[in-house]
C-alpha cells in the first residue's frame, strides 16, 4: 500500500508563496499526472515528495507514516529527472547498479537484478556504454531502469520525455504507460504536456499558480473542464473560447448565435472544442465569417474563420479545401457540449 | 596578388615582435646552455662546451638539493592548494547571505604581490615582534620564541604555507566553476539512490570534476616549480639551502656567480621538466575530452 497524501502543504522561497497551502492524495498504484504551464508549482510540488526541497509547513504522508523529516533515501522513492540525472562517468550498468549497491546488496544478485531490469527496457546490449555514447532515448531508459531496479513504492519523474524529440516521445510514452501497468508502482508525473497528461494518466492534477484547479479523471477534465483556464490548457488544438452574452436563451456575439440552456447574462464565455465543430454550406449556420487560416495536420484539417474579434477553429476533413477570406460556416456536431464561463471569475456555469 | 599578401603582411609587425621577446632569447639561451661563459671575465659567451653544463649539473649537489626542495615544495603545495581549493568551493558554492561577500573577501590573496607576501609573512613570523608568531605563541605556550624561519623544516612550511595561501583563492574559483557545470540531478540522484554526503562528495562530484582538479593540478605544478619571488624576500633559500628552489638557484648562478653557460643549462631543464609535464597535460585532458565525448 503505497499511498501518498500532502496534507496542507505549503512551499515559501522568502515572502514568495510558491505552493498555497493544499491538500492531495495519491492513491496506491495511481498513475497521477501533475499538468500546468511553466511555473505552476508541479515540480516544487514533486520535490517536496520527493524530500529534495524542505516544505515550509504541512505533512507528508507516504504509506500512512509522516515522512517530513526523513532524507530522499529513506522514503522509498525513485525519481527519474528531465536531463535523466544520469552519472557521466560510469556506465550503463553502473549506473542501474548504483542504488543497489548503495544499498548493500550483495555482488550476485546485484549482476543479476541489473541484468533482469536491463533486458526490461531493451539495454542489456548497452550495458558496457557510458551515457554519453548513447542516445536520447537510450539515456531516458536507462535513468527509467535506474529507477525501478530497486522496486521502490513510488516512482516520482519530472518531465522524463520532454528533452526527446516528438517521434521518441510517443514511443516512450506507451513504454512507461506499459511499465506502469506491468509494475503497478504508484506514480507521480509532471509535465506542461497536456498530451502526456491525458494519454498516462489515472487522474491528471492541473495546476496553476501552485494551486490544483482541478484533479480528476483525463476523461472529466476534457469533458467537464473545472474553469477556463483548464478549458484553454486541455485539448489540441485548445478550445475555442468565445466572447459573448446570453439573451433569450441564445449565446451571441459576432458571427455566432448558439441556443444555450443559461438565462440572460452579460460577460459569458462559450467555449467548445475544434472537433465538435464541421463544416457546412448552410449560411444561416450557428457560426459565420470569413476564411482566415488552413492548416493540413496529415489525418485532418484545421479551419480557422474569423468574425469582427471572433475567432473559431474546427477540425475539418484532411480534404478541405477553400480559398483564404471566402466565407465559411460552421454547425456543432450532433452531441457537441457547450462550455459556458464567467468571463470575469473564469468559473464554469454550465 | 597583392590582396592576396596583404593577411601576411599584417602579420609581420607581430611575428618581429614575437621573434624579438620569445624566440630569440630562447634560441640564444638556448645556444648559451652550451657554451662556458663567465660574465666577470667575458661580454659575450665564450667557447662550445658541448653538453658540459648539462653533465656537471647531474653531479652537482647544490643542484641536486634544489631539484629536491623544489620536489618537496611542489608536491606538498600542489596537494594543499587543491585541496584545500576543492573543500572551500564545496562549501560556497550554495548561496548564502555572505555569498557576494566571502567571494570579494577571498579573491585579495591573489590580487597580492608574491614578493609583497612573502615581505609580509617574513614580519608575521618574526620571533621577537611578528603577529602570527606571538599569536601562535600565545595559544600554544610550547611555540613561545619558536626560530620560525630559521628551522629548515619549519620555513619550508611557512614558504608552502604563503604559496597556498596566495592560489588557494584563486584555485577555488576555478573550481566553483567546475561545480557549477555539473548537473544538479546528478547529486540529487544520488540522494535518492541512498548516497551519503561523503559518497556524493567522492563518488559523484570528484569524478566529474576530474578535468577541472587535473588542469588546476599541471596549472599549479608550472606556477610552483617557478617558485621565486617569495624565496627572495621571505627565506632568501635558507636557512642554509633549505628552501633555496630551482628557480632561484638559476637566479643565484646567473646573476650572483655570473655563470651564464650553467645558468642557461639548468634553466633549459627546468624548461624541460615544465615541457614534459605540459605534454602529459594535454594529453591527459585530450583522453579525458575523448571519454567525455564519445
Amino acid at each position: 500500500m503505497a499511498e501518498v497524501r500532502l496534507v496542507d502543504i505549503e512551499k515559501k522561497y522568502g515572502n514568495f508563496l510558491a505552493v498555497p497551502k493544499q491538500s492531495l492524495t495519491i492513491h496506491d498504484g495511481e498513475f497521477l499526472v501533475l499538468l500546468g504551464p511553466s511555473g505552476c508549482g508541479k515540480t516544487t510540488t514533486m520535490r517536496m515528495i520527493a524530500g529534495l526541497e524542505d516544505i515550509t509547513s504541512g505533512d507528508i504522508m507516504i504509506k500512512g507514516e509522516r515522512i517530513n523529516d526523513k532524507p530522499p533515501k529513506d522514503r522509498d522513492i525513485a525519481m527519474v529527472f528531465q536531463n535523466y540525472g544520469l552519472y557521466p562517468h560510469m556506465t550503463v550498468r553502473q549506473n542501474i547498479e548504483y542504488p543497489l549497491k548503495l544499498r548493500g546488496m550483495d555482488k550476485a544478485s546485484r549482476k543479476d537484478r541489473v541484468m533482469e531490469t536491463a533486458e526490461k527496457v531493451e539495454l542489456d546490449a548497452l550495458l558496457e556504454r557510458r551515457p554519453s555514447e548513447l542516445s536520447g532515448g537510450q539515456r531516458q531508459r536507462v535513468a527509467l531502469a535506474r529507477a525501478i531496479v530497486r522496486t521502490p513504492s513510488i516512482f516520482l519523474m519530472d518531465e522524463p520525455l520532454s528533452n526527446l524529440d516528438a517521434k521518441l516521445r510517443v514511443t516512450m510514452r506507451a513504454e512507461l504507460k506499459h511499465l506502469h501497468h506491468e509494475l503497478g508502482v504508484t506514480t507521480v508525473y509532471v509535465t506542461h504536456d497536456q498530451m502526456e497528461a491525458m494519454t498516462l494518466a489515472s487522474r491528471v492534477a492541473v495546476m496553476r499558480e501552485g494551486r490544483i484547479v482541478q484533479l480528476d479523471t483525463p476523461k472529466k477534465i476534457y469533458a467537464e473542464p473545472a474553469d477556463l483556464f483548464v478549458a484553454g490548457f486541455i485539448g489540441s488544438p485548445s478550445m475555442n473560447l468565445i466572447d459573448g452574452a446570453v439573451k433569450g436563451g441564445v449565446f451571441r456575439t459576432d458571427g455566432v448565435e448558439v441556443p444555450v440552456d443559461l438565462g440572460d447574462r452579460d460577460g459569458v464565455v462559450l467555449g467548445i472544442r475544434p472537433e465538435e465543430l464541421e463544416i457546412t454550406q448552410d449560411t444561416d449556420a450557428a457560426i459565420g465569417g470569413k476564411l482566415y487560416a488552413l492548416e493540413l495536420t496529415g489525418e485532418s484539417t484545421l479551419v480557422t474563420l474569423r468574425n469582427g474579434p471572433t475567432s473559431v477553429c474546427a477540425r475539418g476533413h484532411a480534404d478541405f479545401e477553400a480559398d483564404i477570406d471566402s466565407p465559411c460556416h460552421l454547425v456543432p456536431k450532433d452531441g457537441a457540449r457547450f462550455h459556458l464561463f464567467d468571463r470575469a471569475s473564469g468559473e464554469r456555469l454550465r | 596578388m597583392q590582396d592576396r599578401l596583404l593577411p601576411y603582411w599584417l602579420l609581420v609587425p607581430a611575428f618581429i615582435i614575437v621573434l624579438a621577446t620569445t624566440i630569440y632569447p630562447l634560441a640564444y639561451s638556448f645556444i648559451t646552455s652550451f657554451r662556458a661563459w663567465d660574465l666577470t671575465k667575458s661580454r659575450r659567451p665564450e667557447g662550445f662546451v658541448g653538453i658540459d653544463n648539462y653533465i656537471y649539473a647531474a653531479s652537482e649537489s647544490q643542484f641536486l638539493n634544489s631539484l629536491w626542495v623544489t620536489f618537496i615544495f611542489v608536491i606538498t603545495s600542489v596537494a594543499l592548494t587543491v585541496v584545500l581549493a576543492m573543500a572551500l568551493a564545496l562549501l560556497l558554492r550554495r548561496k548564502g547571505p555572505m555569498h557576494t561577500f566571502t567571494r570579494i573577501i577571498l579573491i585579495l590573496p591573489f590580487a597580492m604581490s608574491p614578493a609583497l607576501i612573502g615581505v609580509s609573512y617574513r614580519f608575521m613570523f618574526n620571533p621577537e615582534f611578528g603577529v602570527l608568531a606571538n599569536g601562535l605563541g600565545a595559544v600554544f605556550p610550547a611555540l613561545q620564541g619558536v626560530p620560525w624561519l630559521a628551522d629548515p623544516q619549519l620555513a619550508m612550511g611557512i614558504l608552502v604555507l604563503t604559496d597556498v595561501w596566495h592560489w588557494t583563492p584563486y584555485m577555488t574559483f576555478m573550481c566553483l566553476g567546475g561545480l557549477a557545470s555539473i548537473p544538479r540531478e546528478t547529486e540529487e540522484a544520488a540522494r535518492i539512490d541512498g548516497a551519503s554526503n561523503l559518497r556524493i562528495v567522492f563518488g559523484i562530484i570528484l569524478p566529474q570534476m576530474r578535468g577541472v582538479i587535473l588542469v588546476m593540478a599541471v596549472l599549479k605544478t608550472i606556477f610552483a616549480l617557478k617558485m621565486f619571488d617569495q624565496v627572495v624576500t621571505l627565506t632568501g633559500g635558507g636557512p642554509g639551502t633549505s628552501t633555496e628552489t630551482l628557480a632561484y638557484f638559476i637566479f643565484n648562478v646567473g646573476f650572483r656567480w655570473f655563470d651564464m653557460g650553467y645558468a642557461s643549462a639548468l634553466a633549459w631543464i627546468l624548461t624541460a621538466i615544465m615541457m614534459f609535464i605540459s605534454i602529459w597535460y594535454v594529453r591527459m585532458l585530450l583522453s579525458e575530452r575523448k571519454m567525455a565525448t564519445a
